[in-house]
């Protein structure tokens, strides 16, 4: 088994714990571990996964405060707890995103490996290309653009999208017929 | 829409693990059969449209945005089994490659958005588009939203009374139906109708493209 593979299985096995544990202080413990084994990268993986769970947490954690208000029960334990796990968990995510190779620890199955990277790589030239697109928007607006501006820039962004798709399916098959992959 | 990681119990994840482990598998076996040597290539490719779909960021009144999703697109253009795979290489995507979403949360997401919505979408697009195509292809979107928002309400709404502790204290996502149901299903029906709209205008200009490089 290579080194991927089996951080692949740690990954799962440590979020699965995770959420077996529901002991805030084990829960902390955890988390301890998690950014001690980031080593170097503690900190940024800390802001990393604050920053990832800060808005959706944050709406639960202040709905969850009210409700409990209204019901006159105590929402810490929960509140702590249900945090910690999710910042554990979030953080052992970007730990292993750092240090891992997804595409090595899923090389038992060629098929797999190779639609993840075909579609990982197309995937971050639409992110680049739509990054384009939205700073395109914004540097050619004097004023924050109208509805219908902001309309017609999702539409057609999302037609140049649906284009190069297709152009990039066919190409991709071709490629892929001329060189025999599907021979072997 | 999709749930993050840390609020669904492993009482609700396992076992749809084993769900969605089936239908991954039946959905490969069935996309290879379908689409012969060019499944692979589409898929990815696919994949990657369904994932830039979900960034594109669609403008609603008084400055708010939505998200589309492009389940209703792929399934209506591709089928539902393309839609479900697609849909969930994304979301594996989004969990091991760029932090979000997670691996507790990958099945519910995938057999909510993936399964429910693409099936959904492509059911009621081959159920209505006889009698009008332009309201089948919005229903089809329309549901592709709507039906996942209210299985991941339901999943959500039902952990404060799997998991909790002995003082009754929830130890995973802590509001029940009473509150997941308006609160997850109300917005996606407005979603609901720019995923719809999506699907309308985004398949006629598919179509015409398609044609296009036919020729």
């Amino acid at each position: 088994m290579n080194l991927d593979r089996a951080y692949l299985g740690f990954y799962l096995g440590a979020v699965f714990a995770a959420t077996l544990i529901h002991d805030p202080v084990w829960l902390a413990c955890g988390l301890g571990l998690a950014l001690l084994a980031s080593g170097r990268k503690a900190m940024g993986i800390l802001r990393q996964a604050l920053f990832a769970v800060l808005t959706f947490n944050l709406l639960i954690s202040l709905s969850y405060i009210l409700m409990a208000w209204l019901q006159d029960v105590s929402p810490w334990v929960t509140l702590i707890r249900l945090n910690l796990r999710v910042l554990l968990i979030t953080c052992l995510t970007f730990l292993f995103i750092a240090r891992v190779n997804l595409f090595r620890a899923l090389d038992f199955s060629p098929g797999l490996t190779f639609v993840l990277g075909l579609a990982y790589s197309q995937a971050l030239t639409f992110r680049r290309a739509q990054d384009d697109f939205r700073l395109a928007l914004a540097s050619r607006s004097l004023k924050p653009p109208r509805l219908i501006d902001r309309y017609r820039a999702s539409a057609a962004a999302a037609a140049w999208f649906i284009e190069k798709a297709l152009h990039a399916a066919t190409q991709s098959s071709q490629a892929l017929r001329s060189r025999g992959f599907f021979n072997d | 829409m999709h749930i993050p990681d840390g609020f669904i119990s492993p009482q609700t994840y396992l076992p749809l693990y084993a769900v969605a482990g089936v239908a991954w598998v039946y959905g490969a076996r069935s996309l290879r059969r379908q689409l012969d040597a060019d499944a692979l290539p589409t898929l990815a490719v696919m994949t990657a449209l369904s994932f830039v779909l979900m960034m594109l960021a669609l403008p609603l009144p008084g400055g708010a945005t939505a998200h589309a999703a492009g389940i209703g697109l792929l399934a209506v253009s591709f089928g539902g089994w393309m839609g479900f795979m697609a849909i969930s290489l994304v979301l594996m995507m989004q969990a091991l490659l760029f932090g979000v979403g997670g691996v507790t949360a990958l099945p519910i997401n995938a057999l909510a958005l993936g399964l429910i919505g693409s099936f959904a979408a492509a059911g009621c697009w081959r159920l209505l588009r006889r009698y009008n195509e332009s309201v089948a292809l919005f229903l089809a979107g329309w549901f592709s939203i709507v039906l996942p928002a209210i299985l991941i309400a339901l999943v959500l709404g039902i952990q404060p009374n799997i998991a909790h502790d002995a003082n009754g204290a929830p130890l995973f996502f802590p509001f029940d139906l009473s509150i997941t149901l308006p609160a997850v299903v109300l917005p996606h029906l407005l979603v609901g109708v720019a995923e719809g709209v999506l699907t309308v205008l985004g398949y006629r200009y598919f179509t015409r493209l398609r044609a296009k490089l036919a020729r």
